[in-house]
């Protein structure tokens, strides 16, 4: 589902930091552990499958469709429809509660909003992922300011599950948990996204985490070497 | 895809943008209630100074109305001007009265008051006039001169020592109809603060008459008549009492108090047309050298030695906006690095650059607005409290009309600056969630 061809991508044009990536694809249901140094280009190549960045040279393509065919607007949508994003931290719009922060991708998608609605509606389909996130039903009304990181990590962890899109982007979902807390996490994470049937790409740099993915990507070997999984 | 779905789900993306907007604004309130009271200052400080600017203006200008000439010694038109109606400086010399005699006989003049000028009260100026001054007078859009208390001074030997007074001699001395006042020699004789430098303590005077306050000079005049000050200077000799030769008040009566000399007289005239005629026949008067002075003309030719005060305070209240207007941006272009992962948040669950945008400008909008609004009504309740005040104080009379269309340009002005000076900022966030990729790089 996800479908890399050979690809150049540089942030200034000429830079020494340039990511040029050989074939890539990924089956639908995957995980993917994708590790590498810092600067390597791990996030930028999570930009470049959310098609929030475009490749200089080559293509990236999701579901078949390939980010560069569409115009900003409809990469817009198309992300909205099918592609689930989890940041290190700061997640969540302060100001909204729990509950409202996770039902969010179903107001700017209505593919997304309408598998929820045939799941019992968004509602009731947030409370189902935060109580797979083992979260305190306590909290589900509170401001989301008002909860711990590990806490706000997975009600971030609950929103990307929302509507199940097809893709789930996690860039280091676990580096601000303490270690008992990571071994959770993502053992929450990789159940749901397998439950969900969503591919799902993580970064991280914690590489004890990376056997319990099916794939494991090391984004400096990966360089012009094709790998498909 | 793409296109179709967008338009079968703007309503929904909009309704939510406006939700979070609200949210997002309200969660940043501390910060953005300075943004809206600076903007509110400066729009309040420019509509006020607008209406100031103005009604300080027509206030002046229309200290003296419904008088078509000044006549006086030839001297400047600014300074018979400044002495004959603000009481301020003086003239280098007086008219006779038989030039006043004959300026009345001309066909075209309708009426002449004489003024004369010299002596004070505590420092409010005294001016020596006849009843007529009081009909005649007209300040603002021809209004007349109203008796708030008692009445004009009567023109006979009864009325001899009756004086009328303006309604700040009134307010700031705390007299009422009834008080004895004594006169001093000389106009700049200022707040003595004791009977002791009266000169003309020998011959009291009786207040009659207290005028309703007009915003002009009237309210710090002392009036009475012509008589009253020959009566004073009786026993006077060139500025200085005659050594031994004191005439008490009553005595003063028996003497011939038709004045020789005044300072300045009041022309009206029977048609507006015969004006440059009238002036030409008062410049070219052979018995003595006269200038006859168009009040409107001599107002304008000061003025345009205020004005430069006046473009002072203009270019400082436009400074003032500008200022507000760069802090305005300056603070949220400061609060933009904070609300970058908001920004990313929002593009995570899929909103797009354009509705980033949407929400920055939609906030600029109706903070700006608020400004602006909450400036106007802080300026308006302002200046309503202040109206008595600035009356009194400065005899400005500020009018509570509708807006000047001058009033009502500068607060677009700050609304436009306040647009542009916060869709910058939005330019940015929206340049920056384009180029940031997923997680903004701060």
């Amino acid at each position: 589902m996800i479908d890399i061809e050979p690809l150049r991508f540089a942030w200034t044009p000429g830079a020494a930091n340039t990511l040029v990536l050989g074939r890539l694809q990924v089956a639908q249901g995957q995980t993917v552990f994708l590790h590498g140094p810092s600067g390597c280009g791990k996030s930028t190549l999570l930009g470049l499958l959310a098609g929030v960045l475009l490749p200089d040279q080559g293509r990236v393509a999701l579901l078949g469709q390939d980010w560069g065919a569409l115009k900003p607007g409809q990469r817009d949508a198309f992300r909205a429809d099918h592609v689930g994003v989890i940041f290190q931290q700061f997640n969540l719009l302060p100001y909204l509660s729990v509950l409202d922060n996770v039902t969010l991708p179903c107001r700017f998608s209505s593919m997304r909003r309408q598998r929820c609605q045939a799941a019992g509606g968004p509602e009731a389909v947030a409370q189902n992922w935060l109580r797979r996130m083992d979260l305190p039903q306590a909290l589900w009304t509170r401001r989301a300011d008002a909860l711990s990181v590990g806490q706000q990590q997975r009600v971030a962890a609950a929103r990307a599950l929302m509507g199940q899109p097809e893709l789930i982007l996690a860039d280091e979902p676990t580096s601000a948990l303490d270690a008992a807390l990571r071994q959770d996490f993502m053992g929450w994470l990789l159940q749901a996204a397998r439950d969900a049937g969503s591919t799902l790409v993580c970064v991280s740099h914690d590489e004890q985490q990376a056997v319990r993915f099916d794939v494991q990507w090391a984004l400096p070997t990966l360089q012009k070497v094709g790998v498909s999984a | 895809m793409g296109f179709a779905y967008f338009a079968k789900s703007g309503g929904e993306r909009m309704k939510t943008l406006l939700g979070i907007a609200r949210r997002s604004a309200w969660n940043r309130r501390s910060t953005l209630v300075w943004v809206v009271v600076s903007l509110a200052l400066a729009t309040a400080l420019l509509w006020t100074l607008e209406r100031l600017r103005h009604d300080t203006r027509s206030s002046f200008s229309q200290s003296v109305s419904g008088v078509d000439l000044i006549v006086g010694a030839r001297s400047s038109p600014v300074q018979l001007m400044l002495f004959s109606v603000f009481h301020i400086g003086s003239v280098p010399q007086g008219m006779s009265m038989d030039s006043v005699r004959m300026l009345a006989q001309h066909r075209s003049v309708s009426w002449v008051v004489p003024l004369s000028l010299g002596d004070s009260h505590r420092g409010f100026p005294v001016l020596g006039t006849t009843p007529a001054f009081f009909q005649h007078f007209k300040y603002g859009d021809k209004q007349a001169l109203v008796l708030r208390q008692g009445a004009v001074f009567a023109d006979t030997l009864d009325g001899l020592y009756e004086a009328v007074i303006g309604a700040e001699v009134a307010r700031k001395m705390g007299y009422n109809l009834g008080q004895s006042i004594t006169l001093s020699h000389g106009l700049n004789a200022h707040d003595h603060g004791d009977e002791s430098h009266d000169d003309h303590a020998d011959k009291p005077f009786k207040v009659v008459g207290i005028l309703a306050p007009t915003g002009t000079p009237v309210d710090r005049t002392v009036h009475v008549s012509l008589q009253a000050l020959e009566a004073l200077h009786l026993d006077w000799v060139a500025g200085t009492p005659l050594p031994g030769g004191q005439i008490p008040a009553d005595q003063a009566r028996k003497f011939n108090l038709e004045p020789e000399e005044i300072t300045a007289a009041l022309v009206g005239l029977k048609t507006r047309a015969a004006v440059f005629n009238v002036q030409r026949f008062v410049n070219f008067h052979e018995a003595e050298a006269l200038m006859g002075v168009m009040p409107g003309v001599a107002l304008g030719e000061l003025w345009s030695v205020l004005g430069v005060g006046e473009n002072a305070l203009l270019a400082v209240s436009g400074l003032v906006a500008l200022v507000s207007v760069v802090s305005l941006m300056a603070v949220v272009l400061a609060g933009l690095n904070e609300r970058r992962r908001e920004l990313a948040v929002l593009r995570a669950v899929g909103a797009g650059p354009r509705h980033v945008l949407g929400l920055l400008t939609l906030e600029g909008i109706w903070v700006t607005c608020a400004g602006v609004l909450l400036g106007v009504l802080m300026a308006q309740s302002g200046m309503a409290l202040a109206t008595p005040w600035l009356q009194q104080a400065l005899g400005i009379r500020l009018q509570m009309a509708a807006p000047l269309p001058t009033q009502l340009a500068l607060a677009v002005a700050v609304l436009l600056a306040g647009l542009l000076a916060s869709l910058a900022p939005a330019w940015r966030a929206y340049r920056l969630s384009l180029a940031d990729g997923l997680s903004p790089r701060v």
